[in-house]
């Protein structure tokens, strides 16, 4: 092929991915064609386009550079960050906390770590989710700045009483299990159990003894599914209290479950390991509107473990 | 998931189109928006973007009238396409209905069409969903470059390079002109459709 037009080709298809944003691909057509340029020196004006065609592989690289450096992780707008929130939770009028946490994780997971960590404050005041969200608070903490913001967060909660004992051993377990993966030598100070609260609570009900259940698993024990499981994830806990989101498909199934009604065979997963126990069925609803609308939100609460 | 409205008899989906960077994700949702203004029930919202590049998502409601009794309503999202926003991409994609895999016909792009497949495949399972299983169309874009004599791959090609075991409906298109964009829609919701009608049984 006549080299000139080989070389007007190359130059043509560059521009047109520096267009789209292919910048690597315009990047090394540029460089195709300036190599036959370099190896025929006869043709003409061939100079002066060289230094044209270097002049924008090395802008190319600039923009390729740019475009690694900056990320994801900028603050977008209110109207955006509502409607990330709106898409990404669920909500229904009975479990308007839950809800109102999964937007806020959600918020986090798009990088929205500011905003994210508004609604997280806000969520303390509620008792059903207070613990969550001081969980994710130390996240956001972390990825805004570092894990010695999060400790500092952890040591102003200690010295107020915001958070009762229990509240707080958990939040440490937490956040000690984040700076041991880490491998910081830092140990944050043992929480003493109050002696009002340890007091009045009966061992068992005490949800200090209760862990973190990321997923349960339950074993049907009636039905034509008799002996099989099921397991799911919990969307959130508070003490011995956990929430499942149940799918629509499940109808017949949660339709068969009663307030009351004790699940004889579970088995509850944490971070530690797994525990077989018992549930009782606390309360189930279903989800009204949101993107989980038709599904259920189931509470068991759990009696032995 | 899908919600089903039994009572209002409403059926709303979510659509994602995915594939590889600057493959035309983002054009084929400004192209649906100009043909569809009657269709569209809120606005095309586009959530951080860098230049015309999407970091987070595209967003786009439609209602797409009756069928058989039911309202249809649909939500269309893109994703990011480059490959370091992985998670975004997963995140986007939680309760996907359908799926639109938009592929650039550059030759230059051939492997990455192949990697974002790939990508999709292992982060639907990540969500305990076969590729194999779920509503999904293949589009092959920018047609339109091939008669300015770029070096565009044949459809022959790219259908062996991407859908030799998946065997789903594929279109060429040209997200620019809008030319096959209606189609590749209209062939994703047909089969997501037939999908939930089997799943919910919404149109005895
Ligand atoms: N000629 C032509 N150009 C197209 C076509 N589709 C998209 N483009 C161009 O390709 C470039 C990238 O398009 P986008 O729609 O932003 O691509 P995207 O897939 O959303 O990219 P990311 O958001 O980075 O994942 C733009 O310059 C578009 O104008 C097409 O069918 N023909
Ligand atoms: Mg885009």
């Amino acid at each position: 092929m006549n080299i000139a037009k080989q070389i007007k080709g190359l130059i043509q298809e560059a521009e047109i991915y520096s267009s789209q944003g292919l910048y690597i691909e315009a990047k090394g057509k540029y460089e195709n064609a300036a190599g036959l340029f370099q190896k025929n020196k006869q043709l003409e004006n061939s100079d002066n386009m060289l230094s044209v065609i270097s002049k924008r592989i090395s802008a190319l690289g600039q923009k390729i550079k740019s475009l690694n450096g900056t990320g994801a992780n900028h603050e977008i707008s209110m109207k955006a960050q509502n409607l990330i929130k709106q898409l990404f939770s669920f909500s229904s009028e009975e479990h308007e906390e839950a809800a109102k946490l999964e937007g806020a994780i959600a918020l986090a997971k798009f990088g929205q770590f500011e905003r994210a960590l508004k609604e997280f404050f806000e969520l303390l005041r509620h008792d059903t989710v207070r613990v969550v969200a001081a969980k994710n608070i130390l996240r956001c903490h972390v990825a805004l700045s570092s894990l010695d913001a999060a400790v500092a967060q952890f040591q102003k909660w200690l010295t107020s009483d915001f958070f009762n004992s229990s509240e707080l051993k958990r939040i440490r377990l937490f956040l000690q299990d984040m700076i041991d993966k880490k491998e910081l030598n830092i140990t944050l100070p043992e929480i003493r159990s109050d002696d009002k609260g340890s007091n009045q609570l009966h061992e068992k009900d005490d949800p200090d003894n209760v862990l973190d259940i990321s997923s349960i698993g339950i074993i049907f024990d009636s039905g034509p599914r008799k002996g099989s499981i099921i397991e799911y994830d919990v969307s959130f806990q508070s003490g011995n209290m956990i929430s499942l989101i149940i799918s629509s498909k499940e109808k017949e199934w949660v339709d068969s479950l009663s307030i009351g009604h004790k699940l004889e065979d579970v088995q509850y997963y944490s971070p530690i390991a797994m525990f077989k126990g018992s549930g009782l069925v606390s309360s189930k609803t279903e989800i009204k509107s949101g993107p989980k609308r038709g599904d259920y939100c189931l509470d068991i609460k759990i009696i032995s473990m | 998931m899908a919600i089903f409205n039994l009572k209002k008899r409403e059926i709303e989906c979510k659509i994602v189109y995915y594939g590889p960077g600057r493959c035309g994700k983002t054009t084929n949702l400004e192209s649906i928006f100009k043909t569809y203004q009657k269709q569209i029930t809120g606005e095309m919202v586009s959530i951080n973007t860098e230049g015309d590049r999407t970091l987070f998502f595209d967003f786009l409601p439609l209602g797409l009238g009756k069928i058989r009794g039911c309202e249809i309503r649909a939500q269309l999202y893109t994703v990011p396409g480059q490959v370091r926003y992985s998670s975004t991409r997963k995140l986007v994609l939680r309760g996907v209905d359908g799926i639109i895999f938009v592929a650039d016909s550059f030759k230059v792009r051939r492997e990455k069409n192949m990697l974002s497949l790939k990508d999709l495949q292992k982060n639907l399972k990540e969500y305990g969903i076969n590729i194999l299983k779920i509503p999904l169309v293949m589009q092959y874009n920018k047609r339109d470059l091939a008669e300015e004599g770029l070096p565009l791959m044949s459809l022959e090609m790219m259908e062996r390079d991407l859908n030799r075991q998946l065997k789903v409906p594929s279109f060429s298109a040209s997200a620019i002109t809008g030319d096959g964009v209606g189609e590749t829609l209209q062939g994703c919701m047909k089969l997501t459709l037939e999908f939930l009608q089997k799943q919910l049984k919404w149109a005895e």
